[in-house]
């Protein structure tokens, strides 16, 4: 099935593993030991603000490179291997203007695309398909500051899922989100059959998930099944 | 404002190419300085004004456009005629809104997506030599132009914070938060440029055009700026 | 130039744009002071001197697309065409003379107010000395007015030019100490 198809998709993973991971950051352990292998296809990380959640986003597609261990994501290095590892991996930051590049919605989709070596002709037919997947192939001649908080982080999405990857990490996807901008993206992340890595502090969107991970002072504290992480999670807090 | 000062239109000039027009310019504008002949400037400064005319752009029209370059112009002028001789300024002024006028018709009858094309072939030879990369410089203009609207809706932000305070009217107090913001939002977007795969693998045949017109549907249209 | 640079230098060079569309906020005494040249001062003060030069690049490339950003809305290459060009074109310079002195001269260690002193004194050097010197090499040949007349017309825009320097000076030691930026 041609993935340019808005329909059902196969569901795709890619399997990532952190080898005895350690990353320090301006002289304090962001993460410390972690050894994970990710391949299910919906994992939620919870933790405190400064617990290292969002290094571990960052460290798998490269930004921050390990100090200690090794990450690899379907075998290829996070680091020498960087340039595949984020063609197959796309990141959406938490706010969307950090995020989005070109003055217009189709040109800063096309950025993604050219980047990953895509020709003129492709790059038309993946930036309408991916606008139209998201439902808002209308916004594709519109100028960026002049679309709503929700609208930015859907063109952002947009811009990640035009290059097919097969594995979406989110940062605090709806922190910056209202109510119903929050429930569009539950749809949306329902509906993708990329996998999905999904850092929260909105725990009742992790809630489905297959997997939750909890992090404390850049180590992991508790790792399982969703319920049991979340409910440990929150009785830490209580 | 990413839409450029160009205008649609169907005059000569609106469709003669960018390169040629603002070769053209840059040829009579050094013309124009060996000229001395205060007449023969008159003369050029009217055929000027009538070529921009020709454009489809009205006298009221022209006179809004360049109502600040004509200010400057005057101001010159009375300079010239207070502290040098009033010979000069029969010079200087006729050349410089003979200037004025062509290049103001220069830049309405040419779209800024043009304008990019024009100086992207002309810049290839130096890339071919390595001196600079059209995907990182169209790039950074890029992303410059997006941030602009961005960056004004915070400073206003900030300052109506700051005026609740009794800071409104204090540079510093706008200003640093305003730099500090930016920088931080630098850091944030080259890392997610970096996230994006940016840069583009060398051997692709991919260039700035290609980036933008084709992925954009009638956005290279020169648009009439509000 | 790295993705980093891209970025610091895009994002100044939009402050800079911004800056030129932003009123312009009274000083004490009354006196507005508009913001795009300041702007520039503190594209060398605080990125150094080859970012900081890069930045008002970007902006004259702007221009020369036809675009609207230089403040009061100009833009297009019959910006180039006038006598006031040459401030714009020092710009670049003198942001790079301003972020080398800095650069030389700006020490972490050093109390506030021996840095807002040196600071002030590579503003004035790079933003007034240096721009104006461009400027006024440009307009003197543009006008025939000659050096001296050319030096006389452009006399009134010092004082506010001075109390720029110095509040991009104050500036730049603040963002400074909030954030870690080398200079390049």
């Amino acid at each position: 099935m041609s993935d340019l198809a808005s329909g059902a998709r196969p569901a795709v993973s890619q399997t990532i593993v952190f080898d005895a991971v350690g990353v320090e950051r301006e002289g304090r352990r962001a993460l410390d030991g972690i050894s994970l292998r990710l391949a299910e296809r919906r994992i939620g990380v919870v933790g405190l603000n400064g617990s290292g959640k969002s290094t571990l986003l960052r460290a798998i597609i490269g930004l921050v490179p390990p100090t200690a261990g090794r990450i690899t994501v379907d075998g290829r290095d996070a680091v020498a291997e960087a340039r595949a590892v984020r063609s197959t991996t796309g990141l959406l930051f938490q706010n969307p203007d950090d995020q989005i590049v070109f003055p217009i919605v189709a040109e800063d989709l096309a950025f993604g695309l050219k980047n990953h070596g895509w020709g003129r002709a492709e790059t038309r037919d993946r930036v309408a398909a991916a606008l139209d997947r998201l439902g808002i192939g209308d916004l594709s001649a519109r100028r960026i500051h002049e679309l709503s908080g929700g609208e930015k982080q859907l063109v952002a999405l947009a811009g990640l899922l035009a290059i097919a990857p097969k594995t979406l990490l989110f940062d605090e996807p709806t922190s910056q989100l209202d109510l119903r901008n929050r429930n569009r993206l539950v749809r949306v992340l329902d509906g993708l059959p990329e996998q999905a890595i999904v850092v929260s502090h909105d725990l009742d969107l992790l809630v489905d998930f297959e997997r939750v991970i909890v992090l404390e002072d850049g180590r992991v504290a508790f790792d399982g099944r969703a319920a049991d992480a979340l409910a440990f999670h929150r009785g830490r807090w209580a | 404002m990413i839409d450029g000062l160009g205008t649609t239109g169907t005059s000569p000039l609106h469709r003669l190419a960018p390169g040629p027009k603002l070769a053209a310019l840059a040829a009579i504008a050094t013309a124009l300085f060996f000229l001395d002949d205060a007449r023969g400037l008159v003369v050029a400064a009217i055929a000027a004004l009538a070529l921009l005319r020709s454009t489809g752009r009205s006298f009221g029209r022209i006179a809004r456009d360049l109502a600040l370059p004509i200010a400057v112009i005057a101001a010159v002028g009375l300079a010239d005629l207070v502290f040098v001789d009033a010979a000069t300024a029969a010079q200087v002024v006729p050349r410089l809104l003979a200037l004025a006028f062509l290049a103001h018709a220069v830049v309405t009858t040419t779209s800024s997506a043009a304008l990019l094309d024009t100086f992207e072939r002309a810049l290839m030879p130096f890339e071919r030599l390595g001196l600079i990369d059209a995907a990182r410089a169209s790039l950074t203009l890029s992303l410059a132009l997006r941030f602009v609207p961005l960056i004004v809706e915070e400073a206003a932000e900030i300052r109506a914070a700051q005026a609740a305070r009794g800071l409104g009217s204090h540079p510093i107090a706008v200003i640093v938060p305003l730099v500090v913001r930016t920088l931080v939002r630098a850091e944030r977007v080259a890392e997610a440029i970096d996230a994006r795969g940016f840069p583009p693998p060398r051997n692709s045949n991919t260039s700035r055009r290609e980036f933008v017109s084709e992925a954009t549907t009638g956005n290279d249209h020169p648009h009439e700026h509000p | 130039m790295n993705t980093r640079d891209i970025g610091y230098v895009a994002l100044f060079a939009a402050l800079i744009v911004a800056l030129g569309i932003v009123p312009a906020i009274p000083l004490a005494a009354g006196v507005p002071i508009t913001l795009q040249s300041l702007g520039v001062m503190l594209a060398g003060l605080i990125l150094g001197p080859k970012r900081g030069a890069l930045a008002p690049i970007v902006v004259i490339a702007l221009v020369a697309l036809g675009l609207p950003v230089l403040s009061g809305g100009r833009g297009g290459v019959g910006v180039f065409t006038g006598p006031t060009a040459g401030f714009l074109f020092g710009w670049v310079a003198g942001a790079f003379v301003a972020g080398f002195l800095a650069q030389v001269l700006d020490q972490r260690a050093d109390g506030f107010v021996k840095r807002a002193v040196l600071l002030s004194l590579a503003a004035i050097l790079g933003g007034i000395v240096v721009v104006y010197l461009g400027g006024i090499l440009w307009l003197a040949f543009f006008t025939k007015l000659g050096l001296t007349k050319a030096f006389t017309v452009s006399l009134p825009f010092i004082p506010g030019d001075l109390a720029k320097a110095v509040v991009a000076a104050l500036v730049t030691v603040k963002v400074r100490d909030a954030l870690s930026i080398e200079r390049k």
